[in-house]
């Protein structure tokens, strides 16, 4: 049976994909595309382990059909770095201890960057907002908090 | 308009069943036909929040598909003189981010901003919110305050339905299987007024909430012209408290008593016990709320 054609721009790069119906772009990413950053976590929407950036705002890509974002510009984990090494976000991250396992890192550094993007200097409160729909287990999210403090005043990004 | 048999590929699907079809028509009319054709076995695909979590594992099960996620028609927040008319697809970000919504409908918008978490807001859309008609969907109760009317479109033909009268049951409600919810009309409140929203859950995002309460009222001079009290996961289906507004009206604020009415509140809701917390906690709570609501309106007006 046939599937249908999607074009998606992710991390900058055009890609010409076959999706099913009830593909969800979680799935795209990982399996389609290998981009393995991305992580799947609680499955509904709870955890944000699996947000990417979609036309410039977070979501749960595993709360998405891909059916349904044909055209769109998406930015994952794996979009953060480029030549010059290390995003701003990543290294105040590692400086700021804001990783233990990790799982959560890629989702959270998602939400962070759609923040920013669109509000370069967030207030603490702004923050929270920001990343309430990631969760760690591990961390803290005072260090995370500041890590995302860290990152809009010292480099901004 | 894409229509396009195909095979499933989730991950979320364990069988190997077939799907048939998925549409994603660029207009509201060719959903309409669409919806018309199909009835009950196609379902509506919006932000797909809550059709992710009640379908979990077994997505294969939907047969066909209606995305209504291209039709830019469904999205949008237009102010007249009268009222405020809002479009099915409209997502919750939207609405928070309105600064109109904010200074004419404040309730609405701090209830839209309290959804889920940003990811959530960023897809969820009012339309879903409505047609889940989850006792705890979150715009419901602010739509109840305000009097909100929904607009139900088939192939030719719509009619207007009084959120009131929307709402049958838990997750149940007056919809047609060929019908498309696609317009929120929420008319501008005549006199000066003040409102109050708060939903109260265990942990603030994420939280489906264990009760949430919003009143608004309406003055004409000291007195209250005019209430609007509804409250989410009190009930089978969130609700509007008449009998409660009824002691509101014709009064000023100084002359309510607030344990009284706190009561009253308590005697009129029939809370459900769940996950999120027991019938009693919910009844004090709501006492609680009640208290609380009338003395934040009473500072603020001053
Ligand atoms: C992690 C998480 C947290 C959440 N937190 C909250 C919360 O705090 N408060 C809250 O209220 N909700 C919450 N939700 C539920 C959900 O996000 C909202 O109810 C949202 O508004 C649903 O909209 P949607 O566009 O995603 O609907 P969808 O999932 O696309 O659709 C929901 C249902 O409505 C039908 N439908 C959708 N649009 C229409 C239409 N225009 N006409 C007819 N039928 C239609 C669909 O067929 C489906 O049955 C949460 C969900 C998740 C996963
Ligand atoms: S895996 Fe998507 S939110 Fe948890
Ligand atoms: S570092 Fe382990 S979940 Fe956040």
């Amino acid at each position: 049976m046939a599937k249908l054609d999607v074009e998606l721009t992710v991390n900058g790069e055009k890609y010409n994909l076959k999706v099913g119906s009830q593909e969800r772009l979680l799935d795209t990413i990982r399996k389609q595309l290998k981009l393995t950053g991305t992580k799947e976590g609680c499955s509904v929407g709870e955890c944000g382990a699996c947000t990417v950036i979609l036309d410039d705002k977070a979501v749960n890509s595993c709360m998405v059909l891909t059916a349904q974002v044909d055209g769109s510009q998406i930015i994952t984990v794996e979009g953060l770095e480029s030549k010059g090494g290390l995003h701003p976000l990543q290294k105040a991250f590692i400086e700021k201890q804001a990783i233990q396992c990790g799982f959560c890192t890629p989702g959270m550094l998602m939400s962070a960057l759609a923040l920013i993007k669109e509000n370069p200097q967030p207030s603490k409160e702004e923050i929270k907002t920001a990343l309430e729909g990631n969760l760690c287990r591990c961390t803290g999210y005072q260090q995370i908090i500041e890590a995302v403090e860290a990152a809009a005043e010292e480099w901004g990004v | 308009m894409k229509k396009s048999p195909m095979k499933l590929e989730s991950s979320q699907t364990i069988s190997g069943v077939d799907f048939e079809n998925y549409f994603q028509p660029g207009s509201l009319k060719e959903a309409l036909e669409i919806k018309a054709e199909y009835g009950r076995d196609i379902t509506i695909a919006a932000g797909t929040t809550d059709l992710f979590v009640a379908y979990y594992e077994r997505l294969h099960t939907i047969k066909n598909w209606l995305d209504l996620s291209k039709i830019d028609e469904l999205k949008y927040i237009k102010f007249s003189e009268k009222n405020v008319k809002i479009g099915a697809m409209t997502t919750h970000l939207a609405l928070k981010e309105s600064e109109e919504l904010k200074g004419k409908f404040p309730v609405l918008q701090a209830a839209a901003a309290d959804v889920g978490s940003p990811q959530i807001r960023s897809r969820g859309t009012i339309g879903g919110n409505i047609a889940t008609s989850s006792p705890s969907g979150d715009l419901l109760t602010p739509l109840l305050s305000y009097q909100a009317r929904f607009k139900l479109e088939t192939a030719g033909k719509s009619r207007w339905a009084a959120a009131e009268e929307f709402f049958t049951g838990p997750k149940q409600n007056i919809m047609g299987p060929k019908e498309i919810l696609t317009e929120i009309e929420v008319p501008l409140p005549k006199n000066d007024s003040s409102g109050y929203w708060i939903k109260i859950g265990r942990r603030k995002a994420l939280v489906i909430s264990t009760l949430n309460f919003s009143l608004v009222l309406e003055f004409n001079k000291e007195k209250i012209s005019r209430a609007g009290l509804a409250m989410g996961s009190a009930a089978p289906t969130p609700v509007r408290l008449k009998k409660i507004e009824e002691m509101l009206v014709g009064k000023s604020l100084d002359e309510l008593d607030h344990r009284k009415l706190g009561e009253e509140v308590k005697k009129q809701i029939a809370p459900i016990d769940d996950v999120r917390g027991t019938k009693e906690y919910r009844e004090d709570v709501a006492f609680e709320t009640m208290i609380n609501a009338l003395e934040d309106i009473e500072s603020r007006r001053g």
